[in-house]
């Protein structure tokens, strides 16, 4: 165990996170008509490995290990598959680990990019307000995350209602009209805590004095993530937009910070020097 | 000391006998308590629904002599002079116990796997205790039913999904729907199978109804019944912005509702989804309109495929409830009876 590096650690949870995404398609196909508790151990024994890599990483630094973009996924991932294990207690709930597990392994797959575990000089200041401003925007992609989670329940069961209505009938996904409700407000939350986590990284970019001749590629890439969630609140709440819209727009504005987050971050000086 | 049971349902006897042998609520006491003095049982409840009556009792008899003497208390209890020698049914210990835990768990209900029974049967216990005609043996196998019925009920799949068309429109309602509190329903067409539905939403929770029919008369009736209000048939599209539910059964040998009508409409409700339950034939609903968003579109075949298939679910799990039961019961009797055969199966005339 104690050859073993914190990395090592969170690998062998991610092969886990992947094997219960390829038993989440059985889940899929079967249309979660039943709890299932094959589903919810595997991510329960990845979620021991996972707690084990984040503990040796922060005794090694002796603080807690939110200091770069590894460190900020694999936590913003603990919190994810810990509270699945919470809610798995209810078994009827047991089936969102097949919605759960393909986000922990692709996020927990570009986490282990060698170029993400890389630490950046800071000044005291910068470091405070950089934390605030790490901590806020990170809650505001976990709450779109959620959106992203709640609108593939919503597009799954939609289908379902329409097109298979057999499975629709035996289904244990929740109604449409509360997923719909879910996705709204978890984009609602997140649009507020990435306003003011923006906001935050304004003053943090102030407080450590460094200008930059040319735009930042990570601040022009959260003004286009800003904006697009703007839209679709403006769309949802002026003009209607129906469900189905709704929850494909949520999700494609999530796969679109899944597949560009860790690219414009390595573009970006200010979060990559 | 075996528990005997003697009774008839739903399986054996007509609603014609079955009626005829229905205890009132208010009769159960002094038929146990007479049962008890004559010495015929130490411990008995009585179970009265209108699909069974059945006597179990706990006796010092002989399980034969118990049998055919607890078959006559009930006929002379009830003034019946026939024999009823195909209806009623008898056993002794182990059946007696296995048929408990069956009718607790729903295997012998005529909805397989319902569960009004257990609360039928969990009361006919609860007079019984409260009047002290109950002891170790009848306390014991009633705990026991009820035990055996939750853990069947939270290991197998005998009361998953729904198997009348009417329970399986609101279950589909309750998929859609955040709550049914709130919602409207039209009715469309005054049939059996419409009100039926319409009745089941209300029971939810579903908060109006709206009735429109070709015959204003009719309509108005049916509105009465249900508590709701009636509209006139041509106009019943000025009530669709505030519509959450359309059950339509109309006899039109076109369609009432199309797209070319309904998308207009859909802008007035904000995109609010919409259920249509079609239950006509010929159908009252153009099925392409499933294809627009926010619309879920029900036709009777749907919900007869539906329904049939719960009640396969249901019938695959019956080897599982009872293999459940059988296990039970052997922890029952075991610690009790080692080695002892238990009695056969009494029956009276089958």
């Amino acid at each position: 165990m104690n050859g073993l590096s914190d990395r090592n650690f969170f690998l062998s949870a991610v092969v886990l996170y992947g094997v219960s995404t390829l038993y989440s398609a059985l889940l899929w196909r079967r249309g979660f008509r039943r709890d299932n508790r094959v589903i919810y151990l595997l991510i329960l024994a990845a979620l021991g490995l996972h707690t084990v890599a984040m503990m040796k990483r922060g005794f090694s630094l002796s603080r807690c290990p939110v200091n770069n973009l590894y460190e900020a996924t694999i936590f913003a991932l603990w919190g994810i598959a810990a509270s699945y294990v919470v809610i798995g207690l209810w078994r009827r709930l047991r089936f969102l680990g097949a919605f759960a597990s393909p986000l922990l392994f692709a996020a927990g797959v570009f986490a282990l990019m060698p170029g993400l575990d890389a630490q950046g000089p800071q000044t005291q200041d910068a470091r405070v307000w950089g934390s605030v401003h790490a901590a806020l925007v990170l809650l505001a992609y976990g709450a779109f995350g959620l959106s992203s989670v709640a609108a593939l329940m919503y597009l799954s069961a939609e289908h379902d209602l329409k097109r298979d209505k057999l499975r629709a009938a035996f289904t244990l996904l929740p109604p449409i009209q509360r997923l719909e409700l879910a996705i709204g407000r978890s984009v609602a939350v997140g649009f507020v805590l990435l306003t003011v986590g923006l906001l935050v990284g304004a003053v943090s970019l102030h407080q450590s004095k460094t200008t930059y001749a040319a735009p930042d590629a990570k601040v022009i890439w959260s003004a286009v993530v800003w904006l697009a969630y703007l839209v679709l609140l403006v769309l949802r709440v002026r003009h209607a937009q129906t469900g189905r819209r709704f929850a494909w727009s949520a999700l494609g504005s999530f796969a679109f910070i899944l597949l560009t987050f860790w690219s414009s971050n390595l573009l970006s000086r200010i979060h990559h020097p | 000391m075996p528990v005997v049971v003697v009774g008839l349902s739903h399986r054996t006897a007509s609603v014609a006998v079955r009626e005829r042998l229905a205890f009132a609520q208010d009769a159960i006491p002094p038929a146990l308590q007479r049962l008890r003095e004559t010495g015929l049982a130490t411990e008995a409840v009585i179970l009265s629904t209108c699909n069974r009556v059945e006597l179990y009792a706990a006796t010092d008899r002989e399980p034969a002599a118990a049998l055919e003497a607890l078959r006559r208390f009930l006929l002379e209890t009830r003034a019946l002079a026939e024999p009823l020698t195909t209806e009623l049914y008898a056993c002794g210990e182990p059946e007696s116990l296995e048929h408990l835990f069956r009718v607790a768990s729903g295997l012998d209900s005529m909805v397989l796997g319902e569960t009004e029974i257990l609360g039928q049967m969990k009361k006919a216990y609860e007079v019984a205790l409260q009047a002290g005609h109950t002891g170790r043996l009848l306390n014991k196998a009633f705990q026991r039913a009820f035990n055996v019925a939750k853990h069947i009920r939270t290991h197998t799949s005998i009361q998953r999904g729904n198997v009348s068309v009417s329970s399986v429109a609101v279950d589909l309602a309750e998929h859609i729907f955040a709550s049914l509190a709130e919602r409207t329903v039209m009715v469309i067409g005054a049939g059996e199978m419409s009100e039926k539905t319409a009745r089941s939403l209300l029971s939810r929770g579903a908060r109006g109804i709206v009735v429109t029919n070709r015959s204003v008369e009719r309509a108005a009736a049916l509105a009465t019944e249900l508590g709701g209000r009636a509209v006139p048939f041509d106009q019943w599209a000025a009530e669709f912005a505030q519509l959450d539910i359309i059950i339509s059964s109309t006899s039109a040998p076109g369609y009432v509702l199309d797209c070319a009508r309904l998308e207009p409409l859909l802008k007035l409700r904000r995109h609010q989804p919409l259920l249509l339950i079609d239950i006509a034939v010929p159908r009252d609903i153009d099925p392409e309109v499933n294809l627009l968003d926010d619309v879920f579109l029900y036709n009777i075949d749907d919900l007869q495929m539906i329904a049939a298939d719960a009640l396969r679910q249901r019938q695959e799990e019956i080897a599982r409830c009872e293999a459940i039961i059988r296990e039970k019961i052997r922890g029952i009797l075991a610690p009790a009876a080692p080695g002892a055969s238990p009695d056969p199966k009494l029956a009276y005339g089958a």
